[in-house]
């Protein structure tokens, strides 16, 4: 007999319904426990939704705007048109009336995109404006749909428009601040905020797009800056450009000629050299010099296109005043190329400078540096720099004798200034005594803007080209520093082949100089500094004071 | 036993009710956080057209022509500035400060709201 036949006793019944009684009681537990878990803390859930709300708001492109907090740049609602080629009918029809409302389509490519049925997605446009959404949706037609996407824009139009730069249709950053600022912009939050000053810019613009009425100029530069801080207030680039439309501006256009193009200045270097050579200890302001007759030194033959009132005697102060070359060259012998050289190097002319934000183009110095180019580095031929990095150099006139490293974003640290002293202050104070005296007796009257006592350097430079330097193309230039008694900002205007168009009068005197003041005149009221004119001395030191203390 | 079993079953209706009303509530809850979060999504959208259409419109090259010619406004000029003591001095030399409160014309008072009548002051 088999042992299955024989019925046997189930020892283990009892002890496994026991054992099912205990897990389902586990279950059991586990079930009214996480019930009223979920009963009792249903907000769990909407406050992760919460959190996702805010981690997706915080995705949106960060704006752009200025010290003041102006709107420069913001991200709205925008419009693209794609389409469904397997919805669509007759794709050449859908084209061509597309066409009469977005005229910059390709026809025949939009034709044969619409024309394959086996995609189910294409872009037709992408960046719509409300009008040709409207006008799109007007035509009614098969197979069309709206996609809502971020558009960059750029609401004062051409307002430092190269500064700013631009994003591209998906909100990468290509050019100016847009792009050297990407990263940032991208994790969204608050906006960037800018060291430069809208209506300050609009001012600096406004005087250069004034001047091509004037003058028939290929571009011009205005700059801006503060000489304790490095603070950029302002930095334009002519003809200006509308990021919204960018497509419709030629490369050269595009171009931001304040930071990406190099010039050979001229004439507003010979304050450097004279800083350079009084600060070494081989100059002082009671030195003369004879500059009747050129000079030759290495094989440069060094001369003065006017004659200088008393040529056979002549202080460094006349040497500016009158812009002297043969003075210039006489006092960078004096000096030598290594000091030369060294002080060039101290302020940044010759490379090295690094600041956050968008780069200046690196400087074009003489491969060899003989005595020939110490000469014409001297009056700032043979050298080539952007103008902002020249701009800067000028800082250490308005502040005791450090060159300061521009900034272009807020907060500025007063604590955090990255600066290095470049000449003792007594050289500074004597260097930018002679520069008032440029403004007052000397080349650079035009920009006198009264009650702002300028102090400044005129620059007329030959534009080298394939012949060498070419006389009837000029780069004319401008650096100044104001108030002289109380410097706060160093001012840069730089005009490309500016010719008149009516007179002949095309040196710096009569151009760059000019418009430098009327910048002064306009901008330094928006930048806080009031005038001193004819006013008693109680009245002139109350404000000298009540400027001192303003933060 | 018995009476352990009924409670039991009882508990796991109360329960079933309450995990019923609480999975209502929150996909209640959800639709209304997603409403407001669709809402909020469409002001800041609003708020950033707004934002923009002002910086448009408040453009120095828009407004300082409405500025002149409408208002008569032109940029101060050099002499036009002064500093606030020597502005106080000025005052004080030509007696330029306002008249005395006793010799303001009582018509020229003005009118106040007191538990929503109106009164003239005494």
């Amino acid at each position: 007999m088999l042992s299955f036949d024989r019925p046997q006793e189930d020892v283990w019944g009892p002890r496994r319904a026991r054992m099912i009684a205990g897990v389902l009681a586990v279950v059991f537990t586990v079930i009214v426990g996480r019930s009223a878990y979920v009963a009792f803390n249903g907000p769990e859930k909407a406050e992760s939704g919460m959190r996702s709300a805010a981690a997706v708001a915080a995705t949106r492109r960060a704006d752009i705007v200025d010290r003041k907090g102006e709107l420069l740049a913001t991200t709205v609602p925008g419009w693209s048109l794609a389409a469904n080629p397997s919805a669509i009918w007759d794709a050449g029809e859908v084209a061509r009336d597309l066409k009469t409302v977005l005229p910059k389509l390709d026809l025949i490519g939009l034709t044969a995109q619409l024309s394959d049925k086996k995609r189910q997605f294409i872009w037709v446009q992408r960046g719509l404006s409300q009008e040709e959404k409207d006008a799109v949706f007007g035509l009614g037609v098969e197979g069309l749909q709206f996609v809502e996407e971020a558009r960059r824009v750029y609401p004062r139009g051409r307002l430092a428009g190269h500064f700013l730069g631009y994003t591209n249709i998906d909100g990468d950053g290509l050019e100016g601040s847009e792009l050297a600022f990407d990263a940032q912009l991208k994790q969204g939050g608050e906006p960037l905020k800018l060291t430069l000053d809208a209506s300050v810019q609009f001012v600096v613009e406004d005087e250069l797009e004034k001047a091509f009425a004037d003058f028939d100029m290929k571009g011009g530069v205005g700059i801006v800056v503060d000489t304790h801080s490095g603070a950029v207030r302002a930095v334009a680039s002519w003809p200006a450009i509308d990021p919204n439309r960018r497509g419709d501006f030629s490369a050269d256009m595009r171009s931001n000629r304040a930071l990406n193009s190099r010039f050979e200045l001229g004439s507003i270097y010979k304050p450097l050299t004279v800083a350079a050579a009084m600060d070494a200890g081989v100059l002082t302001p009671q030195d003369r010099f004879d500059v009747s007759a050129p000079v030759k030194i290495g094989a440069a033959l060094v001369k003065d296109l006017h004659p200088l009132p008393n040529a056979r005697s002549v202080t460094a102060g006349d040497i500016l005043a009158h812009s002297s070359n043969i003075g210039t060259a006489l006092i960078a012998q004096r000096m030598g190329v290594e000091r030369q050289k060294n002080f060039l190097r101290s302020v940044h002319l010759l490379g090295g400078q690094s600041h956050v934000g968008p780069q200046t183009a690196s400087p074009l110095t003489p491969e060899v540096w003989d005595a020939t180019a110490m000469a014409t580095v001297s009056y700032g031929h043979g050298i080539s720099v952007s103008p902002l990095a020249f701009a800067m150099t000028y800082t250490a006139f308005g502040n005791g004798g450090n060159y300061v490293s521009p900034v272009f974003v807020e907060p500025v640290d007063a604590e955090k200034v990255d600066k290095a002293q470049v000449m003792s202050p007594d050289t500074a104070a004597k260097v930018l005594g002679m520069l008032r005296e440029v403004v007052t007796r000397g080349s650079g009257k035009n920009a006198d803007a009264q009650g702002y006592e300028v102090a400044g350097k005129t620059g007329t430079a030959e534009k080298p080209g394939p012949d060498g330097y070419d006389p009837n193309k000029n780069i004319t230039s401008f650096a100044a520093v104001f108030p002289a008694s109380r410097p706060q900002f160093v001012v840069l205007v730089v005009l490309d082949e500016a010719q008149p168009r009516t007179g002949d009068q095309r040196t710096a005197s009569y151009t760059a100089a000019s418009i430098a003041g009327k910048v002064i005149a306009r901008a330094a009221p928006l930048l806080d500094v009031r005038p001193v004119l004819g006013a008693s001395k109680v009245e002139a030191a109350s404000l000298r004071v009540s400027e001192a203390t303003t933060p | 036993m018995r009476k352990l079993a009924i409670i039991g079953a009882f508990i796991v209706v109360v329960l079933a009710v309450a995990v019923y009303r609480a999975k209502l509530g929150a996909e209640e809850t959800q639709g209304e956080i997603d409403t407001l979060k669709t809402e909020a999504a469409s002001i800041g959208k609003d708020i950033a057209v707004m934002k923009a259409e002002e910086a448009y419109l408040t453009r120095p090259e828009r407004i300082g022509p409405i500025a002149r010619q409408k208002l008569g406004l032109e940029q101060a000029k050099p002499d036009q500035y002064t500093a606030s003591e020597a502005l106080s001095r000025r005052l004080g030399e030509e007696r330029l400060t306002l008249p005395p409160v006793e010799e303001a014309s009582p018509t020229s008072a003005p009118i106040t709201r007191d538990s929503g009548k109106e009164v003239k002051p005494q």
